[in-house]
């Protein structure tokens, strides 16, 4: 499998915050990477300078085979860029948006530009000045999407826009990798990265947590779910066995998030008998993203603490 | 065929994706020889990746429900309906196996388990018999 973005050991610094710490990890080419993290987590900072608008403090990068930093103008022919806020020219209407863009790319850019701004029903006459959000947005996807490339970038390319506009820009991230093409976004729609992701990667305050294909994420991973008859005994040692992700207590009763839970440890569980109310079942994305960015949120003295494991369960 | 999927209510995509064809097909939504979206037509219409939906077929076509046709795409096989009934049944029993499990751990006299389980029954087939 062929790899479309490499970031090795990438560091970031803002004055002297760290806003990018030792991040590593690879994008396979012809797949939906959702990069996911809070408000100032990194992805930005990292979208931007994968795409050679900075470059890292330390480590390197290599997107479609080329530097960033070095092969800026080649790169930027073979990547499109959706930015957060897509910066266009107000005074342009939208057909001439398009005409301006396509003297940067290969001949064939505005017939394919004109086709994506009437597919999303866009007034090829008003200008960019009087366009909502939404409009502004498809502009910016069509520009991007009208040279066929094959890799998209998108940063955070649905929030504040409408569900159905949302839902034109998944139709069509869902086209371009049905096409074979790359799709790297970031976002905050935990349900739409769930839908359309087979890759996910969280950053939380400027570190990776987890990087993994979502369907293998979801299933060596359980919510557990248990309340103690006595909760001054102690918890029951089985989850020694397994890697502790998260866990949260409310009174007795007790949600923990793990990993490499086998169907023994639940054996042995079910045989303790101040033990009751057990669940395990598989997180959902949203239960995955906070079990990742926050680990332990309120932790008695009888909540096990996360730890590395001791030993594999065979 | 209509599907609808809940990305987020912890049954993995692909596996509502082959569950909801074969009710279809059990139901008779579809028949066999006939067509079903292409990989890029659903992965599209649902908004969900098309590896997804890759390997929802993928399965399907182990199983012996859909089928390639060459140079036409994909469709349901003969005798899939036969299948899909008897999965349906399969995956129904698991489902009341869990409720019956959780009854029963909730502490739940067996008697009136029993009890609950025939006025269940008897509800569903007077609904039934008033629709029909």
């Amino acid at each position: 499998m062929s790899v479309a973005i490499k970031i090795h050991h990438v560091s970031k610094k803002f004055g002297r915050r760290t806003v990018l710490d030792n991040v590593s990890f690879e994008v396979p080419s012809g797949c939906v990477f959702a990069l996911l993290g809070e408000n100032g987590a990194g992805k930005s900072t990292l979208i931007r300078g994968l795409l050679g608008f900075h470059k890292f403090a330390s480590g390197s990068v290599e997107v479609l085979g080329k530097n960033p930093t070095k092969e800026t103008m080649q790169l930027r022919r073979m990547v499109g860029y959706v930015a957060d806020q897509p910066g266009l020219y107000e005074w342009m209407t939208v057909a001439e948006a398009g005409w301006y863009a396509s003297g940067f790319y290969a001949a064939g850019y505005l017939e394919r530009y004109s086709q994506l701004a009437i597919e999303f029903n866009l007034p090829l006459d008003a200008k960019v000045r009087d366009l909502s959000k939404g409009m502004r947005a498809k502009v910016a996807l069509s520009l991007a999407m009208a040279f066929d490339p094959q890799l998209l970038v998108l940063d955070e390319p649905t929030s504040g826009l409408d569900p159905l506009v949302r839902r034109a820009f998944l139709e069509s991230m869902v086209d371009r990798a049905a096409a074979g093409q790359t799709v790297f976004l970031s976002s905050h729609q935990i349900q739409e990265v769930e839908r359309v992701a087979d890759y996910i990667a969280i950053l939380h305050a400027g570190k990776l947590q987890v990087v993994a294909k979502l369907d293998d994420l979801k299933a060596e991973v359980t919510m557990i779910s248990y309340s103690l008859r006595d909760p001054l005994l102690p918890s029951p040692v089985e989850f020694d066995r397994t890697e502790i992700l998260s866990s949260s207590q409310t009174g007795r009763s007790f949600q923990l998030l793990v990993r490499g839970f086998k169907p023994e440890i639940q054996e042995l569980l079910m045989r303790d008998s101040n033990l009751f109310d057990f669940k395990a079942v598989r997180p959902n994305l949203e239960e995955l993203y906070i079990g990742f960015t926050q680990p332990t949120s309120d932790s008695g003295p009888l909540v096990p603490s996360p730890r590395t494991p001791v030993s594999e369960v065979a | 065929m209509q599907l609808s999927i809940e990305p987020n209510n912890g049954i993995p995509i692909y596996e509502q994706l082959i569950r909801q064809v074969k009710f279809a097909v059990a139901e008779g939504v579809v028949v066999p020889g006939q067509l079903v979206p292409s990989v890029r037509e659903l992965a599209k219409s649902l908004a969900i990746n098309p590896n997804t939906v890759q390997r929802a077929y993928l399965e399907l076509q182990n199983e012996e429900v859909i089928e390639t046709l060459r140079g036409r795409g994909m469709a349901v096989c003969s005798g899939a309906k036969r299948r899909c009934v008897s999965d349906r049944q399969l995956l129904l029993g698991e489902r009341l196996t869990a409720v019956v499990d959780e009854a029963i751990r909730s502490g739940l006299d067996v008697d009136r388990l029993r009890e609950m389980f025939e006025k269940a029954i008897k509800q569903a087939l007077r609904t039934e018999g008033v629709t029909e």
